[in-house]
């Protein structure tokens, strides 16, 4: 292997993988409060990177597309919210998880039915490169890199020094005396669901300028994802960024070697995590309900 | 004497309406009903019996049709022995897998087996492309040669085969539900630590049902390659990762027809609704979601209580599945 | 029999896990500054009527007032909010969380930011602070629980089990804590101690098989040999 593709292929991980962590921390943190598996999070991804393309192709800015992309993933996560999942919470898990993939697939429908089933492509807004330690990165993806570490200093914050974040915390470890204290739970599971939504359409709206934008990317990303999530354990937000940076390289450096090892080698290193571990690596095994 | 009735009288009625559809709706229609009804059954027994909800079934559907495909691509031209192949594929496939997926917890154990049906998509199209030929797939209808007595190389005889595969998977379905075993599956959904207790291996239960369930769903699998004479990726897409799920919560989960009923109510509106609009996912996402907010019983599940007191009407009629879990 | 002085009133309350009946027709009142105990065996339904009340579990019929305000039917956290707070069993407090974070929980709940009853009830809270609550003893949990519990002045306190594994001297702590408590809020606590019971209690209801078979009322009654005969 040539070393000088070290430095692009840690990089390329990285970006890669900060994709994976904004979308698994939302269905990590919506299985640790709500005790759901919210397969739909894949649809607002996908809504994401769709608005930036439309946004960017009719204004020519491609920052516009991803603060339109935000707001819309946001719109349609708490329209989603109120009309399935209120109505849905006390169920157990199978229940959301067959229901949310009955919305990832309408709104895959909806998405076919305006954009088409043709992969459209989104610019790369900066194409400058940078040079470190000798070679040429991409700016572009340095950038995700760094909205990804925003972002997980924000949920940090947001968790551990807002009252309502230590309410979400209090909720992961027990609804029942959050609610008992007259914390309105129902509150609160919107704010997760939403901060959910809102990332996987971030995390969309990042993606698009990498790859192409169709009408199937979410359940493209989707294996990457719900590894990364298994591997991290559900419900743990340090366990997230650890694997998702655990993936990211595996499916970068894994590509240097043998190209189809990006696709295998993740899984087999989530079986083998698994094996020794069947909560993944920091999963609760108290969160059984 | 009741009990021996019932056994045989609900699957030669089932069995006699495919049959019947048979006469009235076309032949390629009723045989794809057949096919699918026996990849749901396995994902129904998983979910009704054990309490684990597999999105992972189009993996070992591709393993059973890859197993196939691959013997009569490469090999050998016997249909019979391509189905066989399939079965013995889909069996060392789950044996393998099994005894690691059984001991998730179920939420781990559905998000596990539909990265599975991803991963087996892309060794599909990818990984083993020098071998399934990636998307193109692997064209082997002229490869099978005619069989003695039944010829299932020919629609037509292809049916009967099927219905025959189709009618001793039942009883064997039906048999599994009054064994202990199939009382031991029960009971590790509803209180695993109470099972242990009495001296019994939740793993090893888990395993047997995994095995059997993804067995007859690779069997599906074979039996789909067969009929079709062709097998490409697309049979473990990610996209219809739900099919099987769709197709035993619109029949009724857990309930022994309700494979049979789902499969016709979902191939049927799959043909209607894909020759009016082309856009399939509107339609079934949907309705997904309504099925679940309404009651998840199915469309099997309301019918059959109904039925039960029709037919027996002098009978006092054990509800299926949750009331006669807490009545006692 | 519906006086209106009375802080909760509950009326032919019937609550049924599917369709095995657990709670039949529960009748029973809690007046200003009481507190009324619920003795009984294990299973007799006495944490089921407590959740009932605190709303965590739906009755099938019956009725539950707090000062004129109907529960039934409501989410926990609203009538957690109208005064009536419930303490579980479990002692399981926050445990990722300090015990500052803790309380903070139950004043961003009822928006009352004085912790001084708290600490006055519990001045050992106050050297912990800033200790994670899942470092905490048995005995300081069951305070963090009721500490966070009483913020809000809540009318009506749901205690479940307080006593049940603690050490004896934060027992008797606890019963000079009721005593005290008692005279903002009155206390419903199903409790195992009889001794305990019997020296804080104004009224005790024996429950048996989901019904209340005694009501005792008055200081000839309420002695740890009469509660005994229900047990």
């Amino acid at each position: 292997m040539d070393t000088s593709l070290i430095v692009p292929g840690v990089i390329f991980g990285l970006s890669i993988g900060s994709i994976y962590f904004l979308m698994a921390i939302g269905l990590s943190l919506c299985f640790g409060l709500m005790r759901i598996i919210s397969l739909d999070q894949l649809l607002y991804y996908s809504v994401g990177a769709y608005i930036t393309y439309s946004v960017n192709l009719h204004t020519g800015s491609f920052w516009l597309g991803v603060l339109a992309a935000v707001a819309a993933g946001a719109a349609v996560s708490l329209a989603i919210e109120r009309i399935v999942f209120r109505r849905i919470y006390e169920r157990d898990l199978t229940f959301s998880m067959i229901t949310s993939f009955g919305v990832l697939l309408g709104g895959v429908g909806i998405i076919k039915f305006f954009w088409g089933l043709v992969p459209r492509p989104v610019p790369v807004p900066i194409s400058e490169q940078m040079s470190i330690f000798g070679t040429e990165i991409p700016i572009y993806r340095l950038i995700v890199i760094l909205v990804a570490i925003a972002v997980y200093i924000a949920i940090w914050l947001f968790l551990n020094r807002t009252i309502i974040g230590k309410a979400i915390r209090a909720g992961i470890e027990n609804v029942e005396h959050v609610e008992g204290l007259g914390i309105n739970v129902a509150r609160l599971f919107t704010i997760t669901f939403l901060i959910a939504g809102t990332l996987s359409a971030l995390a969309g709206a990042l993606h698009a300028p990498l790859i192409m934008v169709d009408p199937h990317m979410g359940l493209e990303v989707l294996a990457f994802v719900f590894m990364v999530v298994i591997i991290g354990g559900l419900g743990s937000i340090k366990g997230t960024l650890i694997s998702s940076i655990i993936v990211g390289q595996v499916v970068s450096l894994g590509s240097l070697i043998y190209a189809p090892l990006a696709q295998m080698a993740p899984f087999a290193i989530m079986l083998l995590i698994l094996l020794v571990k069947p909560t993944g690596l920091f999963g609760s095994v108290l969160l059984k309900r | 004497m009741r009990k021996a009735f019932d056994w045989w009288w609900g699957i030669a009625l089932a069995f006699s309406l495919l049959a019947a559809m048979r006469a009235f709706l076309p032949l390629p229609f009723v045989n794809e009903i057949l096919i699918f009804s026996i990849y749901a059954i396995g994902c129904s027994f998983l979910l009704g019996r054990v309490g684990f909800i597999s999105f992972g079934q189009p993996a070992y559907l591709a393993i059973g049709a890859y197993g196939t495909a691959f013997y009569l691509f490469y090999f050998g031209t016997n249909p019979y022995i391509g189905i066989l192949a399939g079965l013995a594929s889909g069996f060392i496939a789950a044996l393998i897998v099994g005894p690691l997926f059984v001991r998730l917890r179920s939420d781990y154990f559905a998000l596990v087996n539909l990265a599975l049906a991803v991963i087996v998509f892309f060794l599909m199209q990818k990984v083993l492309a020098p071998i399934t030929k990636g998307d193109n797939g692997l064209w082997f209808l002229t490869n099978m040669t005619s069989t003695p007595v039944l010829d299932i190389t020919r629609p037509s005889q292809f049916f009967v085969f099927a219905f025959i595969v189709g009618l001793a998977i039942w009883a064997f379905y039906k048999y599994l539900d009054d064994t202990l075993f199939g009382a031991c599956c029960l009971a590790t959904k509803i209180n695993e630590d109470k099972l242990q207790f009495l001296g019994y291996s939740n793993f090893s239960i888990r395993l047997a049902a995994f095995v059997i369930a993804n067995t007859t769903t690779a069997l599906a699998g074979s039996l789909y390659a067969v009929y079709i004479g062709a097998v490409s990726p697309e049979i473990t897409s990610p996209a219809r990762a739900a099919d099987p799920v769709v197709v035993i919560l619109l029949g009724g989960a857990g309930t022994l027809y309700g494979p049979i009923v789902g499969s016709i109510a979902y191939t049927g509106m799959k043909d209607v609704i894909s020759k009016l609009i082309g856009n399939w996912e509107m339609i079934i996402g949907p309705l997904l979601v309504i099925i679940m907010l309404a009651g998840e019983k199915g469309i099997w599940g309301t019918l059959e209580p109904w039925l039960k007191t029709l037919l027996f009407r002098n009978k006092s009629v054990v509800p299926q599945k949750n009331s006669s879990i807490e009545g006692n | 029999m519906n006086t209106g002085s009375n802080l909760l009133d509950v009326e032919g309350l019937s609550v049924s896990y599917g369709s095995a009946k657990v709670l039949f027709d529960i009748a029973l009142t809690v007046g200003p500054s009481q507190i009324v105990a619920c003795v009984g065996r294990n299973g007799a339904g006495k944490t089921t009527l407590l959740k009932c009340i605190a709303g965590f579990l739906k009755p099938v019929a019956g009725s539950i007032t707090a000062s004129a305000a109907s529960l039934v039917g409501l989410p926990p956290y609203d009538i957690a909010k109208l005064g009536v707070k419930y303490i579980p069993q479990d002692k399981k407090v926050f445990s990722d969380l300090t015990v500052r974070e803790n309380l903070e929980l139950g004043s961003y709940a009822t928006k009352d930011y004085n912790w001084e009853p708290v600490t006055t009830y519990f001045p050992k809270l106050k050297t912990l602070m800033d200790r994670k609550a899942g470092y905490l003893s048995g005995g300081e949990r069951q305070m963090l629980m009721i500490g966070r519990a009483i913020l809000g002045n809540p009318k009506v306190l749901l205690v479940d089990e307080p006593t049940e594994g603690l050490a004896p001297s934060i027992v008797s702590h606890l019963k000079n804590v009721f005593r005290e408590l008692s005279k903002k809020s009155a206390l419903i606590i199903v409790e195992q101690n009889l001794p305990l019971v019997c020296a804080i209690s104004d009224k005790i209801y024996a429950m048996n098989d989901g019904r209340i078979v005694a009501e005792l009322a008055n200081e000839a009654s309420i002695r740890v040999e009469v509660c005994e005969q229900y047990l």
